[in-house]
Parts: C-alpha cells; sequence; structure tokens
C-alpha cells in the first residue's frame, strides 16, 4: 500500500491507501473520491479523470502516454504541464506520498 | 459452467414497446440470458455491461455480419477497436471539446435555441417533439459537423435512413435502397464543401479532419461524419423530449430545478430514466465466462444500457424519474474506449442551453394528457410525440 492524497479545488486534502498496480484513478472512484468521474473507465476516451500532479512531484510520475496528451486537450478545465489523466498514472511504489489536485470541472 | 437459459417467447416487438418491466424481471431472474429473437445475449446488470464494454480486447465492436458497414456503405470507427477506432475517433474528437464549444458553439447553440424558440407559438398546444426537439437537434449537429448548407429536413431524413439501415438485420432490400440513395446526396454535398472547409479553416469535424497533418482517408471522413448524423440527432432529440416529459410529470421536482438553477441533474436524470441508445452490441473473440455463465466465442452480446441505469443494485427505486436521486454514475453514454464521443457537447446544449431556455420562454407550459405520449425503441428509445400547451 502506498499514500495518495487528492486535494479538491477548494483545498480539501483526503489521503488514501492506494493498492500497487491500480491506477490513480481506480483509488480515487473506489474510495468516493469526488471529482473524478472517469467516465470512460480508463480507456482514454473522455478526460473526465484529469488531475494536475502536484508540482512537488514534477517528473517524478512519468510521461503521457501514446494519446493521452489529445485527450487532455480535450479537457473540460484548462490542460497545464502537470496535467494527466488519472487512469494512465499507475500507483507504484515510486510514487508513494503523491499529490494531485483535482479539477474545477471534469466534465 | 452453465449455458445461458433462453427467453423463447420474448419479441422484438415487446422490447419496442415497453423493454423496462422485461428487463426488470430478467435482471431478478436471468441477468445473462439468450434472446433467440434478436440472436444475441443480453446482458442486464451493470457491473456485466460496464465490464465487457471496457474489456475490447476479450469483447470486440468489430462484427463481421453488422448491417451497419452496408447501410454506411463503409467500416465506421463504431465497428473498430484499438488504435485504429482511436485514430479516426480523435480525428473529429476536437470539433466536440469543452474548448471549441466555449469558443464556437456556445453563442451560436443560444442563438440557434432562440431563434427554434421564437417560432413556436403561445397558448397553443404543440407537438415539441416535432416542432422543437428534432429540428434544433438537427441545426445544432449541422454546424458541428460542418455542414451548414444542408436543411434540418434532410439532416433529419439521412439520420433516420441510417439508423433504419443499420438496424436492418434481416438484410431486406428496401432499407438498403433507401439509404444508398441518401449516401450519394451526402456524397455530393460533402465532395460539394470540401473546398470551402480545406480553403477556410475552421472548428468544424469535417474542417478539422480534412485539415489535419495527417489526414485519415477522405472515404473514412465521410463515413464520420455519416456516423455523427446518423448517431448525432436522434439522441439530443430524445433526451431533450424525455427530460421535458419527466419535468412536465413531476411539477413538484420542475420546481426545485427552477429554483436550484439544477438543469444538468435534470439533464443527467432524464438521460438515465431513458436512456437515448438503450442497447450496444460486442463479439465475443473467444470462449468466455461471466458469472459462471458460458459466453461462446462469436456470440454476440447485447449490453443493455438501458437496464444497467435502473439496476437495483445500484439504485434505489430506479424505475422512476428523481432529479434529486443520490448520484450515482450512470452508463448512457456507455464507458470504455467507445463513451460517447458527444456527451460534453450533449450536456451543454440540451442540458445548459436548451432546457432553461425553454422553461424560460415557457414557464407555464404543461403536458395536459401524459398517456397520449407514445413510447417507442429497443435500441434506440424516447418518446414519439410530446403534445404540450405553450404558455
Amino acid at each position: 500500500m502506498v499514500q495518495i492524497t487528492f486535494v479538491q479545488p477548494d483545498g480539501n486534502r483526503t489521503t488514501i491507501d492506494a493498492a500497487i498496480g491500480d491506477s490513480v484513478m481506480q483509488t480515487a472512484l473506489a474510495n468516493g473520491v469526488d471529482g473524478i468521474f472517469a467516465e470512460c473507465g480508463g480507456a482514454m476516451m473522455c478526460a473526465t479523470c484529469h488531475c494536475y500532479v502536484d508540482e512537488a512531484w514534477a517528473g517524478r510520475t512519468g510521461k503521457r502516454e501514446d494519446g493521452e496528451e489529445d485527450m487532455l486537450e480535450c479537457a473540460a478545465s484548462e490542460m497545464r504541464e502537470t496535467s494527466r489523466l488519472s487512469c494512465q498514472l499507475k500507483v507504484s511504489q515510486d510514487i508513494d506520498g503523491l499529490v494531485v489536485h483535482l479539477p474545477e470541472e471534469q466534465a | 459452467m452453465a449455458v445461458a437459459p433462453v427467453d423463447e417467447t420474448l419479441t422484438l416487438a415487446d422490447l419496442t414497446r415497453d423493454p423496462y418491466p422485461i428487463y426488470r424481471r430478467m435482471r431478478a431472474e436471468t441477468p445473462i440470458v439468450r434472446v433467440p429473437a434478436a440472436n444475441r445475449i443480453f446482458l442486464t446488470k451493470a457491473k456485466h455491461t460496464k465490464m465487457v464494454k471496457e474489456d475490447p480486447e476479450l469483447y470486440s465492436s468489430d462484427d463481421p455480419v453488422t448491417p451497419m458497414q452496408r447501410a454506411f456503405q463503409a467500416h465506421t470507427l463504431m465497428r473498430k477497436d484499438g488504435v485504429e477506432h482511436r485514430r479516426e475517433r480523435m480525428a473529429m474528437q476536437p470539433s466536440f471539446s469543452p474548448k471549441v464549444v466555449k469558443s464556437d458553439w456556445s453563442t451560436l447553440y443560444t442563438d440557434i435555441a432562440r431563434d427554434y424558440l421564437d417560432r413556436l407559438p403561445r397558448g397553443e398546444t404543440v407537438d415539441l417533439f416535432t416542432a422543437l426537439c428534432g429540428p434544433v437537434a438537427a441545426r445544432i449537429l449541422a454546424h458541428m459537423l460542418g455542414l451548414d448548407e444542408a436543411s434540418d429536413a434532410d439532416m433529419m431524413r439521412w439520420s433516420q435512413i441510417l439508423i433504419d439501415g443499420a438496424g436492418n438485420f434481416g438484410f431486406d432490400e428496401e432499407p438498403f435502397a433507401r439509404s444508398d440513395a441518401a449516401n450519394a446526396e451526402m456524397n455530393a454535398l460533402f465532395d460539394k464543401l470540401a473546398p470551402r472547409h480545406r480553403a477556410e479553416p475552421n472548428n468544424s469535424a469535417f474542417s478539422v479532419m480534412v485539415n489535419a497533418r495527417d489526414p485519415i482517408p477522405t472515404s473514412q471522413i465521410y463515413a464520420n461524419i455519416k456516423i455523427a448524423i446518423g448517431g448525432g440527432i436522434n439522441e439530443p432529440r430524445d433526451a431533450l423530449a424525455t427530460i421535458v416529459y419527466g419535468l412536465l410529470t413531476n411539477p413538484e421536482q420542475l420546481e426545485e430545478v427552477r429554483r436550484q438553477g439544477a438543469w444538468l441533474d435534470a439533464f443527467e436524470e432524464g438521460i438515465r430514466w431513458v436512456a437515448p441508445i438503450q442497447a450496444s452490441s460486442r463479439r465475443a473473440v473467444r470462449d468466455l465466462q461471466i458469472d459462471g455463465i458460458d459466453i461462446p466465442e462469436g456470440v454476440t452480446l447485447m449490453t443493455i444500457q438501458a437496464s444497467a441505469n435502473r439496476d437495483e443494485e445500484l439504485y434505489e427505486d430506479g424505475e422512476a424519474f428523481n432529479v434529486f436521486r443520490k448520484k450515482v454514475p450512470h452508463q448512457a453514454f456507455g464507458s470504455g474506449p467507445h463513451h460517447c464521443a458527444g456527451a460534453h457537447i450533449a450536456r451543454r446544449t440540451v442540458g445548459e442551453i436548451m432546457l432553461p431556455m425553454l422553461f424560460e420562454r415557457f414557464p407555464d407550459m404543461s403536458l395536459e394528457r401524459p398517456e397520449d405520449v407514445v413510447w417507442s425503441g429497443f435500441g434506440f428509445r424516447g418518446p414519439l410525440n410530446l403534445p404540450v400547451r405553450l404558455n
């Protein structure tokens, strides 16, 4: 288990024990974190699991997957340097303590 | 190991008339059931429909015997998987993105909505389905696709003909003769419009596709515009009609929606309650099992999202229209790689533009005889009429 913290747009923080191998998106859904819709179920086809990786974690969560950027451009809230689709962020020991910020809008 | 139970007596006519009591019974007694009349195994539970749609490697969209191919004269992205599907889909996705909705479509669609509302008489009973829901959906789609020149009537006619052709499982000649003629009309229009979209790039799907750095073949551009015509009018039309019906038959909810401005919640509940697209097909790529039931290779599964959206495991009193129910995700837009490309734009146009404008324009409109509204459809479903007194 590793810990992931989700920060709501209003600043509210929730820290979750995440299972290695799940995606950050699955972790959010399984724990009822608000603000991650994941309508397409992780197929990189909807951009409703958009999140911003905390600046402190920049460069430590790997590169965007092929096709992820095209979909991020279709996200409801602005795409930033730190934008990721949380369905493409795999939970591993390397990201223990990861902080992600949720956007104002998902759909 | 168990063979799926068979529902020998069920007919497509039964499902077209009112599938909901049938699905309710199936969920309780035979959630995975073979229906010979449809030549498919039905999946009626939310967990099963979602699982199948999210696993394209085991459950393919590629149906080698689909009448859709014949109707569209092409193998369309709806029936493709993997990278091939992604490439075609992403070719037009920018036109439907929130950014373009904000920059191009919001203002235009508000103007279109106002214009179509202006045409409606006050103090009379009007069939909103034919006077508003269909035409406004057609006009909005024409602009989104870059087919401004096409009339509402042509857009609606082509759409219905393509749908009829795609649903022509008996491969009768007549529907295909009509779809061939419609394809010829659409191709001629597209040929005429292509030079303009090349010369004056814009954010319509047509223009975005022809001006891409690495465009998909013209044949696929045309096929995919046709998919959008076939699949982009009846859904917003039926969604709008369904939601208006739901609100007018539940005045206390309408009042609360007004008070809170909860039009988007009304939208989500309407499409959960009666999903405009009720069912989809997937093919098992090898021998599989779902919850202990054998799914033989090659069999076509029908994921019934209409049923999933009322699944007792997820929804309390799911048969009822209740805007203010506990929020639980629904599957009206599907799930997995084929999740509706128009989901975002549908929310904006129907939920944020059409609904509030309609109810603001006619604050005292009423559905005097709800029993006169005729509901129909198995694959696609909605009211066929909506006689509303406009006041």
